[in-house]
């Protein structure tokens, strides 16, 4: 019977529904705000009598977005680049008042810089360095032909930008705010669930490959997510601003536990496959109360606390439990040696994963900040210096054409195309796909043209006062901000629609009408922008191409040659985020279910597991009780591994195989002298050995059949 | 204080220092507060934080510039 009341209920309200009144009521919120942020920027820019409102309301088209905290973060770092951009254009003035070519030429490097500098940083710092490029020109521009006037210019555009700015943040944080500090909550507590419940239910040792790839593709974008949401969110909150470290330690215990998972559910994997069965059973038991720690009874609330505090008994019982199973595999001293090797990875895990919950235990029962500081971490990202490269050249070509092409041809409005190429040469310079995205923005500022055409010369010349002002201008306006709130099914034309808007309505105090300039400028707008469109079709954008994703796999692999070479120091924070970042680039261009992404996943794994294990070797090779000639034998390990995964092939790989077998045997002689020392050691060396001769690995095409035959048991 | 003050021989109104002043003024106190975690006694912390600015801005300005 009560099946009925709600099924007509969800038929009255369908989810779909609510759904949508739920994000078209953000939408409108969002254009409300925007409206409200254009016309109180305008107002004030007439109040403070500053001469073009119009460069104020182009600021507020480009820096208004649907959420609070990007708009503060974005404000931060357009301030920055207006202050560098303008101070650049005022040198460059002084520095060539008579001179056009030698002035456009510095120009045209400077812009192309900007744009190599906007594709190399990620976020909103390359947000910065597209408007460093594009506030360069627009505060030379009014002054290009009387060089004296550079400097009231200068300060002008730089008031104007400055008060969209102001304004923007101000509105947008005040009224209504839509807070990514909720978001950002919300998504680490969905990541940390997944997380426990994966290692929870993965207590058999047995997950399909494919299941393996989609946990491990969740678990890179986690981390990455994480990481740019909390730089952001640092902007708009205080209270995270001060746990920011705290954030960004947790985020690295979530790597690093998910690693060592990883690790343990390839080295039983393994077993498995090579006719080990007892030794995965009994790694499998001895996972068993880590599992049975992380299901507290249902009456219990599963708070990280309880969590914490249950990992840490089950530590406890770790040894004896180890030491326990040990004993049935004793007339095996081959598989034994595989059980130390799991038995550290399972209590690696237990400490880490320890570590994880009770972090994220105090985060959440502490409001502030606790006391005592934290290790300072970082998160690292991998960059690649051929894409920045490439759209230097690319920007520093546009520009110079355009410029040739004005001084040849004395075209009166060549500045507004050179403007719109700098502009967009920048914007769309970190899209993959920059020929479609300027289609897009082309056509919606054309539309945006027509639609300012029409109020300017249909409506405005009959409105009086700033009440008609909004009223004729609102209703198309509005457009712009909407069209934004749906980028992610038409990118770019939001931000088109607005700034082909505001460009042509350039509201002047009083208001001038000049339909030849509309024309004019509409013209030289289009055409700059279908350079900078051009350019893209001459030197094409390599991002997510074939290529650069290979060099990423090649740089990727390289990560161990990082984790084998640099300095210890704060080396795992950064392997393991270099790895997610990477990762991430390479996956977001791949299909999925392909060859590549195969590979790249089989690669992925490689690098995490070795680099991982080669990490922990150093850092156990500087116990003090480790004797002199096994240390030796452990580095030249370590550096053939380092050769092995630089340039892999078959010869490496024996050299790489014997160079780890010899220190096994090493150390396993000296054992019995030096236990404390030798023994982590050899589990990292056993491990690496491990994923040396993992015939399901990336490393399977190089493996010598021949050494595999004399070693094994 | 005086109206405008060259900074570099560029004449720069006396009130952006001081606004500008007020600005760091105001970041201090947002951080020590979203230290202690004491936004959770306010209804809406930006508008608060704005309003902060707003008095300090306005007593800075009426007092240097009576």
């Amino acid at each position: 019977m009560s099946a009925v009341p709600t099924e007509l209920a969800s038929w009255r309200h369908p989810p779909w529904l609510r759904e949508f009144a739920v994000e078209e009521g953000h939408a409108w919120i969002f254009v409300l705000k925007s409206l409200l942020a254009f016309y109180l920027a305008a107002w004030l820019t007439m109040v403070f009598q500053l001469e073009q409102p119009a460069t104020t309301m182009i600021t507020v088209a480009i820096v208004m977005h649907p959420q609070s905290g990007t708009v503060l973060a974005k404000s931060f770092y357009r301030a920055l680049g207006t202050c560098t951009g303008s101070l650049f254009g005022v040198l460059l003035m002084a520095a060539f008042p008579q001179q056009r070519e030698l002035f456009l030429l510095s120009m045209s490097i400077w812009v192309a810089l900007c744009a190599g500098g906007a594709v190399l940083y990620r976020n909103f710092t390359s947000y910065g360095f597209v408007l460093a490029g594009y506030t360069a020109f627009i505060v030379v521009l009014p002054a290009i032909d009387h060089p004296t006037a550079v400097f009231d210019s200068a300060v002008a555009r730089v008031s104007e930008v400055m008060l969209g700015i102001i304004v923007s943040g101000l509105v947008s944080d005040v009224v209504l705010p839509m807070r990514l500090r909720d978001l950002l909550r919300r998504i680490s507590r969905e990541h940390y669930q997944h997380f426990i419940d994966f290692a929870r239910g993965s207590l058999g040792g047995a997950i399909p490959r494919a299941d393996m790839e989609k946990a491990h593709l969740r678990f890179v974008r986690a981390a990455v997510q994480i990481e740019d949401l909390r730089s952001s969110v640092i902007f708009e909150d205080p209270e995270v601003r001060a746990r920011s470290s705290r954030m960004q330690l947790l985020n690295l215990r979530y790597m690093a536990a998910a690693t060592s998972f990883q690790s343990l559910h390839h080295l039983i994997n393994r077993l498995q496959r090579s006719n080990h069965p007892r030794t995965a059973a009994a790694l499998i038991k001895l996972y068993a109360p880590i599992g049975e720690a992380l299901s507290p009874a249902p009456t219990e609330k599963p708070i990280p606390r309880l969590l914490a505090t249950r990992l840490e008994a089950c530590e406890a019982k770790l040894p004896a439990l180890a030491a326990e199973l040990r004993e049935d595999l004793r007339q095996d001293p081959n598989l034994l040696l595989e059980f130390d090797s799991g038995t550290t990875l399972v209590r690696r895990f237990a400490a880490e994963l320890r570590d994880f919950t009770s972090l994220e235990a105090s985060l959440r029962e502490t409001q502030g900040v606790a006391g005592g500081s934290v290790e300072r971490v970082d998160f690292k990202r991998a960059n690649d210096y051929a894409s920045p490269l490439i759209a230097i050249v690319r920007t520093f070509f546009t520009m110079a054409t355009l410029s040739i092409f004005w001084i040849e041809t004395g075209w009166t409005f060549g500045l507004s195309a050179l403007l719109l190429a700098t502009v967009f040469s920048g914007l769309l310079a970190t899209s993959p796909s920059p020929l479609v995205a300027t289609a897009n923005t082309w056509v919606a500022y054309a539309v945006g043209l027509v639609a300012a055409y029409f109020v300017v010369f249909e409506l405005m010349p009959g409105s009086d006062g700033f009440v008609m002002l909004i009223l004729v201008t609102a209703p198309l306006l509005a457009l712009g901000p909407y069209l934004t709130t749906r980028n992610a099914t038409l990118p770019g034309v939001g931000a088109g629609y607005s700034l082909g808007f505001a460009y042509i309505l350039a509201l002047k105090n009083p208001m001038v009408y000049a339909p030849e300039r509309f024309l004019n400028d509409s013209i030289a707008a289009l055409f700059g922008l279908m350079m900078s469109g051009a350019a893209f079709m001459i030197i094409p954008t390599v991002i997510g191409t074939q290529w650069l994703r290979r060099r990423q796999l090649v740089q990727l692999r390289r990560q161990v040659v990082f984790a084998a070479t640099a300095p210890m120091d704060g080396i795992l924070y950064r392997f393991e985020s270099v790895n997610r970042d990477l990762y991430q680039q390479i996956v977001q261009f791949t299909r999925p279910g392909s060859e590549e992404s195969r590979v790249l996943f089989a690669w992925a794994l490689a690098v995490h597991d070795g680099g991982r294990a080669v990490i922990e070797l150093r850092q156990d090779m500087l116990h003090e009780g480790l004797p002199p000639p096994v240390r030796e034998s452990m580095q030249h390990a370590v550096n053939a591994l380092a050769d092995l995964y630089d340039a892999p092939d078959s010869v490496r790989w024996t050299a790489a195989d014997s160079a780890v077998d010899q220190a096994i045997t090493l150390t396993t002689q000296t054992l019995p002298q030096a236990r404390a020392s030798c023994q982590p050691a050899l589990a990292d060396l056993l491990q690496l050995r491990t994923a040396l001769r993992d015939d399901e690995s990336a490393l399977a095409p190089y493996i010598v059949k021949t050494a595999e035959i004399a070693h094994a048991p | 204080m005086p109206r405008e003050i060259a900074l570099a021989d560029a004449l720069v109104p006396g009130l952006l220092l001081i606004y500008l002043g007020c600005l760091l003024v105001l970041w201090l106190i947002d951080t020590i507060i979203g230290r202690y975690g004491l936004y959770r006694y306010v209804w809406h912390p930006s508008l608060f934080r704005v309003a902060v600015f707003f008095l300090l801005f306005g007593a800075a300005g009426l007092l240097l510039y009576p």
